[in-house]
């Protein structure tokens, strides 16, 4: 053993000292393992703290760690979708009680959370149509003979203040375009209502009037775009508490047994919000939170021209008694004598790095108390419009209880970008039968008369020898048919009536769903739990397909596994350099030593010998250049540990679960490091040692003959 | 007396090209253990290639090649070198140092390749090498810090080390001038008559046969004859060679 080491001694002496006899070549070839073997330990920590962080976001707002699917769908699950516009095609699970059964009888299952996926254009309404829906109602009220008469002059007010906001609107298009680009019908309905006499003929046909303005002026105030809805169909209760991440904002959640909607703070405050108070937002958390500056962010200052550009929205709110109370204010504020509020609005919006916080507060103190911030607010009604999954439109109107977010993501699209529903409406838009629905179709259909014809006896049922009773033509179609119009024919009563109606519990369990996220005891198990699930569901007699969070996330899931494939190609082609020029390093060397080598074989020394000697001197070289860069990585992660990487955008916040990354250092990435630094330069003197292992013990007779 | 090698009918031919170069025909060669015999003659004659055949750093075309009782065209390459760490020891007409080891480090190096001595034994052969051959305050030295004759004391002492039965050395003095190759040669023969370690050298330098027990001249890749250094001497050189003065 002595003499092993002994020997390894003098081949390491013979390494080192080669090494050193070559200073420039071993420093270019040092250099390169130090920056690849750097590279591979600050990219795996980076890698690793990213996808650590990413499955929590992931797995704690939507996915859980493994997702449960028909295996009969023709598309594969993407909860955070793809690059697909249409949700998935997913086949449903019939009966979620039977799945769930199966799934808890896997060890490692701890909860299943029903789920479904889709999305829905939701008619918002725009400012004007506000405005005019108070008014109707005034009127309504001082018809029933209500004393209004204090109120009406007012919302009246704002009609017509509104008015002039158009009219000036379509002036200045006028001066900017053309006249042209007016169309005609439009320039003539507000002539008509900035008519001195419109306002006359208001109080002798208030509804009339009215008509006109809802039907031709309130399309013209361009504020009135549709929200988009991405929403999960889920039992409420179990989500929260399979998803602890999940917090209530505002309102409150969902009650058991009620229909209801809970948008996603991010979305609310996005897309609900009136656009300049949450742009102003924006600017504000962008320079407080993310240290960003307007006078060098180009995206800020789109905002602050945005805002200053488009305060017609806060405009078509104000009365006249508002728009004076606003320009006094702003005329304050700002030291100006300017009178037309709305250049007072745009100038008080032209915020920059000193004045942003101020005008904020000022904002929200002195100005936001009279704008509707949110177009819909917690307890409003929302009227849900959705194509089902066979085309039709179905609608619900619901609740909205409140707004979540998931701690620590708050920032975030990704995981702000789906909203919450009971899973019994849920089913109703996307348009599966429920045992209410189906008692209900069951009803009319007796009331109508009707009876089912089976499909084969139609013919002889309808046309026989002895014809029945004449028949309606809902009874000529076929049941399904018949169900398609029964639907339609008792659509607008059921949807008055279905709203804010209760349900029985037991329906979440019973019916269709979608998916199901199941939260597991043991992540490190996911893989086998998949498993497991399948061959729980194929017991059970269901078809189900188990993918993990990762691949259930869709492309953003998979994000993480491209950045990895992208560093792992980068550190393959640094070390392919490595290796080629650690190669070629020492091909050079061997062939400068030919006449020592053939002296060590002389003297005997074992072909195993020599190949030992440039193993260590490759090694040596890897092991040396590789520690430091190692080193050097784990330092460089180190100190980002501490400062933290700064999440530049919302993308970067979900992938960093928070605003900032504080990668960790495992010694797996040191591991990796250093084996594949040792691999490469193992490699590296294989061919060199082929060469010096056919050198003859005669060179070294021959070397000065 | 036991032949420490035996050599019988060799021929050794190499290929150039299409050309087949024989450099040695027919070469038969007994050498007893002890013996300080010189192979001599000109530049082309075969001396190198003989030599390499008894060090089996090569194998011969046709013919036997017996070392220490070890027929070695039965053996393996790695059998071989076994054979040349335990049996052979080499000195160079270039010396043949690794540059990178120390004095001590070169002169230890056949050892460790052994694995058979300890630290401690290692040390004191050594180290009493190093007195035999007089560089004992070279030892922390590099051989590029060594004069000509030193490196070749050094090599010697590299040669002995494992204490070989035989000791092969291509043209000793070759590179040494006159005054170091005949300390050199002192040395050599001193060693081989304390030691008892048999000698074999090629040369062309007729100052080095009279420290020879016998002298074989070659030519043309075959034996002239084996003479005695004196009788050598007397015939005036080996063929092709002008005569040998006097030293």
């Amino acid at each position: 053993m002595r003499g092993y080491l002994d020997t390894l001694k003098v081949i390491v002496v013979i390494a080192f000292r080669n090494l050193f006899a070559s200073r420039l070549k071993t420093l270019i070839v040092g250099g390169i393992i130090l920056f690849g073997s750097m590279l591979v330990v600050v990219g795996t920590a980076l890698v690793d703290s990213v996808d650590a962080s990413m499955s929590r976001s992931i797995i704690g707002s939507v996915t859980g760690h493994i997702q449960v699917y028909n295996a009969k769908s023709a598309d594969e699950l993407a909860v955070m979708g793809n690059f697909q516009m249409e949700g998935a095609d997913l086949e449903q699970i019939d009966d979620f009680k039977t799945m769930r059964e199966a799934l808890l009888k896997v060890p490692n299952v701890k909860t299943v959370v029903p789920m479904g996926l889709s999305g829905a254009m939701v008619p918002a309404g725009n400012s004007v149509d506000v405005v005019l829906e108070k008014l109707r109602d005034l009127v309504r009220r001082q018809q029933a003979g209500e004393d209004v008469k204090a109120a009406i002059p007012s919302q009246k007010d704002h009609v017509r203040q509104i008015v002039a906001v158009l009219a000036t609107d379509m002036a200045n298009v006028g001066k900017v375009l053309n006249d042209k680009a007016v169309a005609p019908e439009e320039r003539a309905a507000i002539a008509r209502a900035t008519a001195p006499d419109f306002w006359d003929e208001f109080d002798q046909d208030p509804l009339g009037t009215l008509e006109f303005l809802e039907n031709r002026i309130a399309p013209l105030a361009s504020d009135a775009d549709m929200l988009f809805l991405r929403y999960v169909g889920t039992d409420p209760a179990a989500f929260a508490k399979s998803f602890d991440r999940m917090k209530i904002v505002d309102g409150t959640t969902i009650p058991p047994g009620r229909r209801g909607f809970l948008f996603s703070k991010w979305m609310y405050e996005g897309q609900v919000k009136l656009k300049t108070a949450h742009r102003l937002d924006v600017i504000h958390d962008a320079i407080l939170k993310r240290d960003k500056a307007i006078a060098t962010d180009p995206d800020l200052q789109r905002l602050v021209k945005q805002n200053a550009t488009e305060v017609k929205e806060i405009m078509l709110q104000l009365d006249s008694q508002q728009t004076d109370a606003f320009r006094a204010k702003l005329q304050k504020e700002l030291a100006s004598q300017e009178s037309d509020v709305s250049k007072l609005l745009a100038e008080f919006f032209r915020v920059d790095d000193g004045n942003i916080i101020r005008r904020y507060k000022f904002f929200y103190d002195e100005l936001a108390p009279s704008l509707t911030l949110y177009r819909v607010r917690v307890g409003d009604t929302l009227t849900i419009k959705a194509f089902t999954k066979s085309g039709y439109v179905q609608s619900r109107n619901l609740r909205v209880y409140g707004t979540f977010t998931f701690e620590g993501l708050e920032d975030s699209h990704l995981a702000g970008n789906l909203n919450l529903m009971d899973m019994v409406s849920f089913r109703e838009l996307y348009g599966f039968a429920t045992p209410e629905r189906d008692r209900e179709i069951q009803a009319i259909k007796a009331a109508a008369g009707l009876k089912e014809i089976d499909r084969d006896h139609a013919e002889a049922e309808l046309f026989g020898a002895q014809p029945s009773e004449p028949e309606s033509p809902a009874a000529v179609a076929t049941v399904d048919d018949a169900d398609a119009v029964l639907r339609g024919l008792a659509g607008k009563h059921r949807r008055e009536r279905r709203e804010d109606q209760a349900y029985d519990p037991a329906q979440l369990e019973q019916g269709v769903v979608l998916n199901a996220a199941v939260i597991v005891r043991d992540p490190r198990r996911i893989p086998q739990t998949m498993r497991d699930i399948e061959a729980a569901g194929t017991r059970a007699g269901l078809t189900l397909k188990a993918i993990d969070w990762q691949k259930a996330s869709g492309l953003v899931g998979q994000f993480v596994t491209m950045i990895r494939y992208v560093l792992y190609i980068s550190v393959l082609i640094i070390f392919a350099v490595a290796l080629v020029v650690i190669n070629n390093a020492l091909v050079m060397t061997t062939l400068e030593r030919i006449a020592e080598i053939g002296t060590l074989r002389a003297v005997g020394a074992q072909r195993r010998f020599l190949l030992g000697m440039l193993l260590v001197e490759a090694l040596a070289v890897g092991g040396l250049f590789g520690g430091i860069g190692s080193a050097l990585g784990a330092g460089i992660v180190a100190v980002l540990r501490i400062v933290g990487i700064p999440a530049v955008n919302d993308i970067f916040y979900f992938f960093f679960s928070g605003p900032r990354l504080h990668p960790g250092l495992s010694v797996a990435n040191l591991a990796i490091a250093l084996a594949i630094v040792l691999v490469v330069s193992g490699a590296s003197s294989i061919y060199p040692g082929l060469i010096a292992m056919r050198v003859s013990p005669r060179q070294a007779m021959q070397s000065d003959e | 007396m036991t032949h420490i090698v035996s050599v019988q009918q060799v021929f050794k031919n190499y290929t150039l090209g299409t050309f087949v170069v024989p450099a040695l025909r027919g070469v038969s060669l007994d050498v007893e253990e002890g013996e300080f015999l010189a192979i001599a003659g000109p530049s082309g004659s075969g001396k190198t290639t003989l030599l390499n055949l008894i060090g089996c750093v090569d194998t011969p075309t046709k013919g036997l090649v017996r070392i220490a009782g070890n027929a070695t065209e039965t053996m393996s390459e790695r059998q071989l070198t076994r054979l040349r760490l335990h049996t052979i020891g080499f000195i160079f007409q270039s010396f043949n140092l690794v540059p990178v080891l120390s004095v001590f480090q070169n002169i230890e190096l056949p050892l460790l390749l052994q694995r058979s001595a300890t630290t401690k034994e290692r040390r004191a052969r050594v180290e009493a090498l190093l007195d035999r051959v007089g560089i004992r305050e070279y030892a922390s030295h590099r051989p590029s810090e060594l004069s000509g004759g030193q490196r070749q004391r050094v090599a010697i002492a590299r040669a002995l080390v494992t204490r070989p039965k035989l000791v092969l050395a291509d043209e000793p003095t070759a590179n040494l001038d006159s005054v170091t190759g005949t300390n050199i040669l002192d040395l050599m023969k001193e060693l081989n008559r304390t030691e008892k370690t048999t000698f074999i050298f090629s040369t062309h330098d007729a100052r080095v046969w009279s420290y020879a027990s016998s002298v074989v001249r070659l030519a043309d890749g075959q034996i002239v004859d084996r003479v005695t250094a004196e009788e050598a001497v007397r015939a005036g050189g080996v063929p092709g060679q002008p005569s040998p003065r006097a030293t």
